[in-house]
């Protein structure tokens, strides 16, 4: 999982940063505030992130309040680093949004705990969204299928029958490829009504269930 | 031989058309209904024993109906024709009573040979 770290201390930064690169996490680094900020509102932007406090530029506090007015579908979780622990000051970065804090300086241990905290919490987001995107394919699909099926079944019966009557072979051909057509139509609805999995697959810019893999 | 006659139930007037056109095609005299409701109906006042079902009706539905009909009509081959197939499972059409199952858009012939079937079995079940 990606992490997104603010520390402006260098040495600070580097022993976070291989910390975290032992435990596994793909890191991204911050020198300040902003530096943060930006690399936050990125598409492929890290939902976890371990802000310092005190920054230039811009504070730990002041990144909070801004992720926090964005609209993501998997909130950042956001843990706040700093050497201030009074009462007062837990609560402010709180209140600013982050999710957790850790006092400097910390115990290694401590910190990979909480940010484990964090892991959970955005894989169970993540499984949450996933499952919401599925209800709605699934009630997509069956809408499609239940409206599309009721016309083939109209087409590709008489497209049959008129096959019986047909002495013409030019037309006949042409009739046979309709209802080959609407055959084909007729698997890609069946395919659609067995979807069970939110998958997809890049269709120029965006990207589209695959049917495929997602009726497997 | 005996007049054979199907009934087949679908609320779309356009199914119920082509599906007359295919089986009366064959020589089968058919019966349709655009409800469960009407299908009782029609049953009460005609002697049929062959039957397809649309499962997505208004009223009462396709499953339901097999349902009621199953207990009074233990002999009679009754098949489901269904639009959305996630909706009605396998094992709850089976478990109504239906014989078999197809998934719409269906091939005219394939319900031809279930029609077929039908009334070779009810052919084999009487000469008991």
């Amino acid at each position: 999982m990606r992490i997104l770290i603010a520390e402006d201390d260098f040495t600070s930064r580097r022993l976070l940063k291989a910390v975290l690169a032992k435990w596994g996490y793909d890191v991204v680094s911050a020198r300040d505030g902003h530096e943060a900020w930006e690399k936050l509102q990125s598409v492929e932007a890290p939902k976890l992130a371990v802000l310092d406090w005190m920054m230039p530029k811009m504070d730990g506090i002041e990144v909070c309040y801004r992720i926090r007015q964005m609209e993501k579908t998997i909130p950042t979780y956001i843990i706040l680093l700093t050497a201030r622990d009074g009462k007062k000051d837990i609560v402010r970065g709180l209140e600013a949004g982050a999710d957790d804090y850790i006092a400097k300086p910390f115990d290694n241990n401590e910190l990979r705990a909480r940010i484990n905290v964090g892991r959970r919490i955005v894989e169970l987001q993540a499984a949450l969204v996933e499952k919401e995107k599925l209800q709605g394919v699934i009630e997509m699909a069956g809408a499609v299928c239940h409206e599309l099926n009721q016309p083939m079944q109209v087409i590709l019966g008489l497209s049959e029958l008129f096959l019986d009557d047909l002495d013409d072979n030019h037309i006949k051909d042409d009739i046979k490829e309709i209802n080959a057509q609407v055959k084909r139509l007729g698997r890609i609805t069946k395919k659609l009504s067995g979807v069970t999995k939110y998958k997809t697959k890049d269709y120029l810019t965006s990207k589209i269930i695959d049917l495929d893999k997602a009726a497997e | 031989m005996a007049e054979k006659k199907v009934l087949v139930v679908d609320d779309e007037v356009a199914i119920l058309k082509m599906f007359k056109k295919a089986f009366s095609s064959k020589g089968y005299t058919v019966r349709s209904a655009e409800s469960a409701e009407e299908a009782l109906e029609v049953l009460k006042q005609d002697s049929i024993h062959v039957m397809f079902l649309d499962l997505n009706l208004p009223g009462m539905n396709g499953v339901e109906l097999c349902r009621q009909l199953r207990e009074k009509r233990p002999i009679d081959i009754i098949y489901a024709v269904t639009g959305y197939t996630s909706l009605f499972e396998l094992a709850e059409c089976r478990g109504a009573g239906f014989d078999d199952y197809f998934h719409k858009p269906v091939e005219v012939k394939e319900l031809l040979n279930a029609a077929q079937d039908a009334f070779e079995k009810i052919e084999r079940w009487k000469k008991r």
